[in-house]
């Protein structure tokens, strides 16, 4: 039974207890009260007339006169006088007065009064009995009259004490329902906090949750950190903090490889020239300061640009990925802006020329790099700070406008969406779940997200994508019954609408939303945390598994994530890619490995190429991996 | 907290039915306690003058009621003298009981009347046959008269009465008594029959004076 009711049952027993007594008491003393006043009126009245009938005359028509004058001035329901054998002498009586008075109340609380007698004598002989009753259904009239009184008034503090029952126990309730969520969030290993209720009792609890919680966040903190200290050392440039050649290449392939608007954008090769002359003239010190600086100018480039990386290719040459189909054209105005902020703020010259180059799903790395390489010399030869865009007239896009893109997309989208799979497999072999990268009927033929998804991210479709693909897939799952992995873009992850329209879709298919997964990049998820947390409250319920993919640059704000309840972490292919062979790898993986179980999270290798690094893989303690060399048995 | 409420409320329940239901205690003719309150009140004296009354009525039971009565009639005839409330009790007007005025040997008219009327429906007379009688009495041959009670004898409602009386100690019928005057009469069929046992413990009815005497008597053993 709820507090509520308990409280309420309480309060209705001990005011119905209260009031029965209390109704029993006023009642009853009232009852003999009137008994005795009756008994004592009904006989010094009787005594009274008895004495004056014996003092007159005893002629009939005195009598009788005397008896009626008594009963029409006084109150009396009866004036009897009968003879010394019993006869009817005199009578007068009163109709009972009916004065509302319900008759199970009169026979409840029934005035026992007896008539009072008194006898009449005439000489020494007995002349006739006088019996007298007094009039008491005003009595009742009274009584019925206070009961009501007093049940309203009990009423009234019933009402007074149920009102004061639900609110205390609302206040008691709130708290303790938070208490309650927050228990259940920790058993499911979401180590939330939530704010101290005012109830002693109930503080105390949230108190020691709360402990909880924060000695996981530090505990996670610290893990996370000695972590990233390792990948730091194994993928980044020691000097400038930037992506090390290796670590950058290999996103490059990946972000072509991939089924995300990365796998087209715009490559920047730039060379400061002269680096020894410029670390002879200024100092290491200084000249490294100048790297530095140079690295974050590139960076917040990328930043400005919606997202890339930065990388160190050999001492002097730069690369940056900027994600995203870009205008060349406005990458290279942010470009010359940036250089020419370095420049005014290192107050040196500085000869920083540079070389721009799209990429599209399709390229090879080595390809491109040797475009830029091509590109960066003829800009060297230009000037200090030249910029050359490497032309591609070879390349023919499958539509020449925005406005082709997006009937073409929306057409197609209409039509339908399918789904790739490629699996996740687990040590033992089993399919965790399929990774499920859309499909667009484009120019006749099925395209990969690489081509398109660059497309649906400019003329920002994202939303009406990912619905559609979340549908296929709930329609895919109903029919084949397999567990199904999609991506859902960033975009549509701040788009409230969205998350609402994706929400209904889930509740109208709960079987088939616990076989759904749903995967963001961590950097988008991190890049609006209040968002992937509104969403990650908004559909969790549902009954669907939540998790980042590509983790890894970013793991040490796993942290701040503790409290989401994701349910599986897909580790970035640059992290494992030659695992087997590199020891720096398998202590990192092993680590976020651990720390992800310790969350209850699934710890996913992505970009798994050869048998042998999934064998060390598993060895490490990862629960699945994916990626070109991993086949559903 | 809601037991101890609960404790609380089922103590003033029950405490209700006590006041509520509360027995009074039966009362009866009881020797050994009018002994011992004379006793208290007047010593051995008093005591011997009780055990003569007692014994007379335990002489007297399942007699002939002329007998009786006349016995009775002399008893406290002969051995209490008539005074005036006044000079015994210090007040107008006190109806003591057959205890107080055996235990003073004095006493006026009603206390003739109250001992007669007690001693006789002890005996087994009905109360319904005996009535109290105000009268106007003619003492001697003077003009003057004086209040004055006498104890009725009713063979019937409708008879003429047997008066039990100390100015003339012999037991009379009415009609040979010129010297009273009948004006009201009374027994306790009117004033304490109905509901006499609960109305003990109500203040209200120690207003009467019949009644106040009525519960000396119930506690001194009589009744």
């Amino acid at each position: 039974m709820s507090l509520i009711k308990q409280l309420w049952l309480t309060v209705i027993l001990i005011l119905l207890l209260a009031f029965v007594g209390s109704l029993a008491v006023s009642v009853t003393s009232t009852q003999d009260y009137v008994e005795q006043e009756m008994q004592i009126k009904n006989a010094d009245n009787a005594n009274a007339l008895a004495l004056s009938m014996t003092q007159m005359e005893k002629d009939d028509v005195s009598i009788e006169l005397l008896v009626a004058a008594q009963f029409d001035t006084g109150h009396y329901r009866l004036i009897e006088l009968r003879s010394p054998e019993g006869d009817v002498m005199q009578r007068r009586e009163a109709e009972p007065l009916d004065d509302g008075v319900p008759d199970w109340f009169v026979d409840l609380v029934r005035l026992d009064v007896a008539p009072g007698q008194a006898v009449v004598q005439d000489g020494w002989s007995q002349y006739g009995t006088l019996t007298l009753a007094s009039q008491h259904d005003a009595a009742y009239r009274s009584l019925w009259q206070s009961t009501l009184k007093m049940a309203a008034w009990f009423a009234l503090v019933g009402a007074i004490s149920l009102l004061l029952a639900w609110w205390i126990v609302r206040t008691i309730r709130r708290p303790l329902l938070e208490v309650v969520s927050q228990a259940r969030s920790i058993s499911a290993r979401r180590f939330t906090t939530s704010s101290e209720p005012r109830t002693l009792e109930l503080r105390e609890v949230v108190q020691a949750m709360n402990t909880l919680s924060g000695a996981v966040h530090t505990m996670l903190s610290e893990e996370t950190g000695k972590l990233d200290q390792l990948r730091r050392r194994l993928q980044e440039d020691a000097t400038t903090g930037a992506s090390n050649r290796t670590t950058l290449l290999e996103h490059l392939q990946n972000n072509l490889d991939s089924d995300s608007q990365r796998a087209s954008g715009v490559l920047i090769m730039l060379r400061l020239v002269d680096l020894p002359e410029v670390n002879e003239r200024l100092g290491r010190q200084a000249t490294d300061d100048v790297l530095r600086a140079l690295v974050n100018h590139l960076t917040q480039l990328a930043n400005e640009l919606g997202g890339g990386e930065v990388g160190r290719l050999n001492g002097s040459d730069f690369l940056v990925i900027v994600h995203g189909a870009q205008d060349i054209e406005h990458v290279s105005e942010s470009l010359k802006h940036q250089l020419t902020l370095l420049c005014d703020a290192v107050g040196e010259p500085l000869r920083l020329p540079a070389a721009l180059s799209e990429y599209t799903h399709g390229d090879t790395p080595s390809q491109r790099l040797a475009a830029l390489d091509g590109a960066l010399a003829d800009a060297e030869g230009r000037g200090d700070m030249a910029l050359v865009a490497v032309s591609d007239e070879a390349r023919l896009p499958l539509y020449t406008t925005h406005e082709a893109w997006r009937s073409a997309l929306i057409q197609s989208m209409e039509a339908g969406v399918a789904l790739a799979r490629f699996p996740v497999v687990n040590a033992r072999q089993e399919v965790v779940h399929f990774e499920a990268p859309s499909r667009l009927e484009l120019a006749g033929e099925w395209r990969s997200a690489g081509l398109f998804m660059p497309w649906v991210a400019r003329l920002q479709l994202e939303d009406k994508l990912d619905l559609a693909v979340a549908e296929r897939a709930l329609a895919i799952i109903e029919s084949d019954q397999l567990p199904l992995g999609i991506n859902l873009s960033g975009r549509a992850v701040s788009d409230m609408a969205f998350i609402k329209a994706l929400r209904q879709r889930l509740e109208h298919a709960p079987e088939a939303a616990r076989k759904l997964w749903i995967e963001l990049p961590e950097s988008t998820a991190l890049h609006d945390l209040a968002s992937f947390r509104l969403l990650c409250r908004e559909l969790q319920h549902t009954g669907v598994r939540i998790g980042l993919e590509h983790v890894g640059s970013e793991f040490t704000r796993l942290a701040d994530l503790h409290d989401l309840g994701l349910a599986f972490l897909k580790f970035d292919a640059s992290l494992v890619s030659g695992v087997d062979q590199a020891f720096d790898q398998q202590t990192i993986l092993r680590g976020m490995a651990t720390l992800a179980h310790s969350l209850g999270i699934l710890a996913i290798a992505e970009g798994v190429k050869r048998p042998e690094e999934a064998e060390t893989l598993f060895d490490l303690g990862l629960d699945a991996v994916t990626g070109p060399g991993v086949k559903a048995s | 907290m809601v037991s101890r409420r609960q404790l609380i409320s089922g103590l003033g329940a029950g405490l209700l039915c006590l006041m509520i239901g509360a027995p009074s205690t039966a009362s009866a003719f009881n020797p050994q306690r009018i002994r011992q309150k004379m006793q208290q009140a007047h010593g051995a004296s008093g005591v011997a003058l009780v055990d003569e009354w007692l014994a007379m009525i335990e002489r007297l039971r399942g007699a002939r009621l002329g007998d009786q009565m006349s016995e009775v009639n002399d008893f406290f005839n002969r051995k209490v003298r008539w005074r005036d409330d006044i000079d015994v009790w210090g007040q107008e007007d006190y109806w003591a009981t057959p205890l107080e005025m055996l235990g003073k040997r004095e006493g006026d008219c009603e206390d003739y009347s109250i001992a007669k009327y007690i001693t006789l429906k002890e005996l087994g007379v009905p109360g319904n046959k005996l009535r109290m009688i105000y009268v106007r009495a003619q003492i001697g041959r003077s003009q003057r008269s004086q209040a004055h009670m006498v104890l009725g004898y009713y063979q019937t409602p409708a008879s003429e009465p047997l008066l039990l009386d100390n100015i003339i100690p012999s037991i009379r019928p009415a009609s040979e008594r010129d010297d009273l005057t009948p004006v009201f009469s009374f027994n306790s069929s009117g004033l304490w029959a109905g509901g006499s046992e609960e109305s003990r413990a109500d203040p209200l009815a120690r207003l009467s004076r019949w009644q106040s005497v009525v519960n000396r008597m119930r506690d001194q053993g009589f009744i």
